[in-house]
């Protein structure tokens, strides 16, 4: 007996690539229509990002946080669970992290990094576990509360930035030291010279390693695919599937906060209102096009990171918002031909 | 009979990647007549009904409906064509009522307005005619299988199909509500329907077929009309080869001293109804226990309670050792992820370490496969891809391996073939000869008649009466009467 590639790993890389090219055929057709020339605007897009190690870049510190946020809400979609407060959860934890290290960096220096994340790690986990339990303890829908949740955390932010924290006439809190800063990649090689990246790039990629080998390496990590798979079993096999939810959520929820190391540790050096810029929601895409799998989401976190800084650099050509176009494209492509792959190549229905 | 085939299958072939399904199907059924259709589990009964009903298409071959081709797209254009089917799972909506279930997708509507009197008139008097006694505004989530079977039989009746396929209709069925059923498949042939049954009970071929036509790996292997009908030529024709022989008389006394399930006075209400009303309940080492009863009169429940599912409303439950084997009822439901392979199920429940390598998950799937002879696509193939029959071994084997000493199992061997019956009954009875502690609960009569060493049947909620092995036993002369007394006990009958 012998061990064949399963057809829905095919299926899976399938339709995301059908997804991909269907997609930048109707962002061609549209700006076409326009009256752009498609060729022209992906060629200068393409040279712009790739022409430099300043457009590799910032591709790079675009897609990082991608990777990290993809992460965290993997741990959610893989239990089934439909996160979409990352962008409040992210906020408070990043907020909070940077308040942290700000005020205890003269006594604490370097050691204030760790600390600061730990707690504002925390704090995301606590939002996360908000929506958790009202879906055990009154079974309502992980949708709506997180979609609330968000208004919630970024109402609470800006109240205390405005009233107690912020620097004067400004949306940002203090600059921590510098020495706390995580070293840009333009450290260690000219190539980058300008860009943001820093070295949160690797340790993203780790993340999404380690990320990878929970969720099919470990006995916990089956146990969370099958509360997501089949909850009704998961019970009948004696795994507590309310606390796998808690879990996920807290885990998911926790990871989302890390992307602070590449924006206040590695690029600002301070929280600001809005740096997140629908952040949490973009992870979302990034992550259903990789199909919740941590591996898939480097490449498709930098895929939006290409378009993200690309679409910047193609501004005078169009608008930048036409790459939030593409993000949402991508999600109806992706959801429509799964459903067609399954269809006419596994031959479910 | 010269007259023509009212359905007639020619060369009917369907691939699932390299599996037959269907292999070059031919036959005909003709009008007004009740055919069965039968053959083990995976033999491509259900296949056929799917491509005869629009749900899938073949690969080749072709259908003809009173001599015309026909190739329909999808169920509702075999419904348009008076076409209709009970699938084995109903399709029901719980929060409609049964009216409302009935007219869905043929509403009744004047001027866009929804006019469900109209329905219900047609719907009273088709009750009437078959006596099928439903109240039609009852919601369907309070009432029984029996009566939403009727329910799925209504939605054909309304939309005046004349070809009727059933899908193993009486597998939810208590005895008496299969006489009732039969009943009801006759009244439809005096009226000039033709009855299509998919079935691997042998006793309702006998009963009601004008025609059978066997099905085994994918082919029509044997046909024949009711005047040669043999039983045992049937049984032969479907199964092939029998596997596993078991002797049911090798079971030696090691019955425990103190029992290893204990429930005292169990109350559980669920949403304000009672669903158990004081179950006293004791099970021993080395005995087999039946709960005997129709279906919904608190079985899942009981199992549930014991399983750590649900909790108690009152009364007590003692375990003399902790942790259970339990093969549950609905094996897609609750008892594993199809989605992951038979390693990665069995890991889920016995793993003792917290990594999970591929090669862990390979040794895993080889050893539940090579004990419990289960035939699989591959090793790494999701566990979906099984039929129901490996499915159920795989899952056995996962339970069983556990080694517990408390064992339950629910319907252990539902829409599973012979052979795996014959093999599951064999371990069944091992355990029990191991000393463990086996509850079988069942709505097989039979089944429970030959493992069990006591049967307890259960009704509304309140197990009645218990009957102990020496009661039941082929050799007793008292059977009959014992047996009759049971079937009386299952509809809440006081017997003598």
């Amino acid at each position: 007996m012998e061990l064949t590639v399963t057809k829905k790993v095919k299926a899976n890389i399938l339709s995301t690539s059908i997804s991909l090219v269907a997609t930048i055929i109707i962002l061609f057709v549209f700006l076409y229509l326009v009256g752009k020339d498609p060729f022209e605007v992906m060629q200068k897009m393409l040279t712009e990002v790739f022409g430099t190690g300043y457009g590799i870049g910032q591709a790079i510190f675009k897609a990082t946080p991608l990777i990290i946020c993809g992460c965290g809400l993997a741990f959610c979609f893989q239990a089934s669970l439909f996160n979409i407060g990352a962008e409040g959860q992210l906020n408070l934890g990043v907020f909070v992290m940077s308040i942290v290290a700000y005020m205890f960096d003269d006594y604490l220096g370097i050691f204030i990094l760790p600390i600061a994340v730990a707690i504002g790690f925390a704090v995301s986990a606590f939002w996360g576990f908000i929506p958790a339990y009202i879906k055990i303890k009154r079974g309502v829908s992980e949708v709506i509360t997180t979609i609330m949740m968000n208004f919630i955390s970024l109402a609470l932010i800006n109240y205390f930035l405005i009233e107690f924290l912020a620097v004067k006439s400004t949306v940002r809190t203090e600059k921590i030291l510098d020495v706390i800063s995580i070293p840009k990649l333009s450290v260690f090689s000219d190539y980058f010279e300008g860009s943001s990246a820093n070295l949160t790039f690797f340790f993203a990629i780790a993340l999404a390693a380690a990320t990878y080998f929970i969720f099919y390496k470990t006995s916990f990590g089956y146990k969370l695919r099958a509360v997501g798979l089949n909850p009704k079993a998961s019970r009948y096999l004696g795994i507590n599937t309310n606390k796998m939810t808690v879990i996920a959520f807290m885990i998911g929820a926790g990871i989302t906060s890390l992307v602070g190391l590449n924006f206040v540790f590695g690029y600002k050096g301070y929280y600001e209102y809005g740096f997140s810029n629908n952040l949490g929601f973009t992870a979302i895409a990034v992550t259903l096009l990789a199909k919740n799998n941590p591996i898939g989401i480097i490449f498709t976190a930098l895929l939006f990171g290409i378009m993200d800084y690309g679409g910047l650099s193609v501004n005078t050509l169009v608008p930048k918002e036409i790459m939030l176009v593409f993000q949402a494209l991508v999600i109806l492509s992706i959801l429509s031909f799964d459903r067609i792959i399954k269809i006419y190549y596994l031959k479910e229905k | 009979m010269n007259t023509s085939p009212i359905i007639e299958f020619k060369n009917i072939s369907k691939k699932f990647g390299d599996f037959f399904a269907n292999e070059e199907i031919t036959f005909s059924i003709l009008p007004n007549t009740v055919h069965s259709l039968i053959g083990e589990n995976g033999a491509g009964k259900t296949t056929l009904m799917k491509i005869l009903f629009g749900i899938y298409k073949q690969d080749s071959g072709h259908i003809y409906i009173n001599g015309n081709p026909v190739s329909f797209k999808n169920p509702l254009d075999a419904i348009m064509n008076n076409i209709g089917m009970v699938h084995q799972h109903f399709e029901l909506i719980d929060d409609f009522t049964a009216l409302e279930n009935i007219v869905l997708g043929d509403e009744e509507s004047d001027y866009g307005f929804l006019n469900l009197n109209k329905s219900r008139k047609v719907l009273i008097d088709i009750i009437a005619k078959y006596n099928l006694g439903i109240n039609l505004d009852e919601k369907v989530c309070n009432i029984s299988i029996s009566e939403k079977q009727k329910i799925e039989l209504l939605k054909l009746l309304y939309r005046k199909s004349e070809i009727l396929i059933f899908d193993e209709p009486t597998a939810v069925l208590s005895p008496i509500e299969v006489e009732e059923f039969f009943k009801i498949i006759r009244k439809f042939k005096e009226e000039g329907k033709t009855i299509l049954l998919i079935t691997h009970k042998l006793n309702e071929i006998k009963e009601l077929s004008d025609s059978v036509t066997v099905l085994r790996k994918g082919k029509v292997v044997y046909e024949v009309g009711s005047d040669a009908l043999d039983i045992s030529v049937l049984s032969r024709e479907i199964v092939g080869e029998l596997e596993t022989v078991i002797d049911l008389n090798i079971r030696g006394d090691v019955k425990s001293e103190e029992p290893y399930i204990e429930l005292n006075n169990i109350v559980y209400k669920h949403e304000k109804a009672s669903a158990l009303n004081g179950v006293n309940l004791s099970v021993y080492g080395g005995q087999i226990y039946s709960i005997c009863g129709v279906e919904g009169n608190g079985q899942s429940e009981i199992v549930d309670l014991i399983a750590g599912i649900t909790r108690k409303s009152s009364g007590s439950i003692q375990m003399k050792y902790d942790g259970i084997s339990l093969v549950p009822d609905d094996r897609l439901e609750k008892g594993m992820v199809k989605e992951f392979n038979t390693g990665e199920n069995v890991l889920l429940r016995n793993n003792k370490s917290k990594y999970i390598s591929s090669s862990k998950i390979y040794d895993t799937a080889k050893a539940v496969v090579d004990k419990y002879d289960v035939r699989l696509p591959a090793l790494n193939a999701p566990l979906e891809s099984l039929s129901g029959g490996n499915q159920q071994k795989v899952i056995f084997g996962r339970e069983i391996e556990l080694d517990n000493n408390i064992m339950v199992f629910v319907h252990p061997t539902r829409g599973v073939d012979i052979n795996a019956t014959a093999y599951i009954h064999k371990i069944i009875l091992e355990q029990r000869n191991k000393g463990k502690a086996v509850l079988l609960v069942t709505s097989d009569l039979d089944e429970a008649l030959k493992l069990s060493d006591k049967i307890g049947i259960i009704y509304k909620g309140l197990i009645g009466k218990e009957f102990t092995r020496n009661e039941f036993d082929e050799s007793t002369d008292k059977r009959n009467r014992v047996l009759q007394n049971i079937g009386k006990a299952m509809i809440g009958v006081n017997s003598d």
